[in-house]
């Protein structure tokens, strides 16, 4: 399994069938793959913050939810993270495209992706960066075991290193 | 119209079904009127009461009831967007719309200065919408969401009143009531 399909079977294997999410290119290989499967409701979000109240409704019923979005995005939902998700307790996966990396090519990336990870800290929550897919099957299925026995958000970041995407 | 008759007629007629409810005097409220552990209060995350609702809409059968407020529409106007592109037949939005930011000072909202939040929600692709502006219009509308497919968006006009105890919510057992009643 590649990266992309490897995020799939993990969300199968956690029954995490709500999938919210604001369109990215480079995260694009695993969201169409979910859009093609009958096994998820894939909703496209106008924003951020709105795919996180999305999930957390799916949660309220009963229904496991998952987020994508990339690390601008990502500053767009630091409250609802901080307000409704941390209170809540809600076990929240969240898939952040991590721009600001080796090879990015704009300086308007930078300061949002360098700063994800220390507000992802200074917030509690627990975060796994992956930069290739060597044991990314363990530690994919392990970050979404760890969100639900601590029933809190978890990012998963993705690299331009592991999807090799947008470089201009 | 005062939200809190308002907010008694919507859970007189609701039955079992799910309330979430907008941070600050619409949470308060519908405490007040009586809890239910079919009420999902917000106490913050402003502007996504309706977005939590949808994420519930599509994940069960059941109809779901968001009561919003304008002020807090207004900062995610984006999800009556999603509402309309993801045509959740079960999900009934009704606004409460003082035209005001009520608890930061009175300030005239967009709705005092000409924004109508049901064109906003007709035009995206909302059909089922009106605006009503006391309790017996209210009922009549609501009665008929509760018995056609929507997704409904209702503006209802109220008149902004003195504030009632703030409700001793606690979140992580309002999710926890509101997921064990979808699961049992």
């Amino acid at each position: 399994m590649n990266w992309a399909e490897t995020i799939v079977q993990a969300l199968k294997d956690w029954d995490t069938s709500l999938i919210a999410y604001v369109p990215d290119i480079s995260i694009h290989q695993v969201t169409s793959l979910i859009e093609a499967d009958p096994f998820f409701h894939l909703v496209s979000a106008s924003r951020e913050e709105e795919a996180i109240g999305i999930a957390v409704g799916g949660y309220a019923v009963g229904r496991n939810s998952a987020v994508f979005m990339q690390s601008s995005g990502f500053g767009n939902s630091v409250n609802a993270l901080a307000s409704l998700c941390i209170p809540a307790r809600t076990p929240i996966p969240m898939f952040i495209n991590l721009r600001g990396g080796p090879g990015e090519f704009n300086i308007a990336q930078v300061a949002m992706g360098r700063s994800t990870r220390p507000i992802l800290d200074v917030l509690g929550l627990v975060h796994f960066t992956l930069e290739d897919e060597y044991k990314m099957d363990r530690i994919v299925d392990g970050a979404l075991k760890l969100c639900h026995s601590n029933r809190q958000p978890v990012a998963i970041c993705l690299t331009q290193l592991l999807h090799g995407g947008k470089l201009a | 119209m005062l939200r809190f008759d308002a907010t008694k007629l919507i859970v007189s007629l609701a039955g079992d079904r799910a309330i979430v409810s907008n941070l600050g005097p619409t949470t308060d409220e519908l405490w007040h009127v009586g809890h239910r552990d079919r009420n999902f209060y917000t106490y913050g995350s402003m502007g996504l009461c309706s977005s939590i609702a949808l994420g519930m809409a599509v994940s069960t059968d059941e109809q779901v009831i968001s009561l919003d407020g304008d002020g807090s529409l207004l900062m995610n106007m984006g999800t009556i967007a999603t509402i309309g592109r993801e045509q959740p037949q079960n999900l009934i939005v009704v606004v409460w719309d003082n035209e005001e930011w009520g608890q930061t000072g009175h300030q005239p909202s967009h709705t005092a200065k000409g924004t109508d939040l049901a064109k906003v929600a007709e035009s995206c692709n909302i059909p089922r919408t009106a605006t009503v502006s006391d309790l017996e219009e209210l009922g009549t509308v609501f009665r008929t969401a509760l018995e056609e497919l929507g997704p409904w968006f209702i503006v209802a006009k109220i008149e902004e009143a003195g504030y009632m105890p703030v409700a001793p919510i606690e979140p992580e057992l309002t999710i926890y009531r509101m997921r064990n009643s979808f699961m049992e």
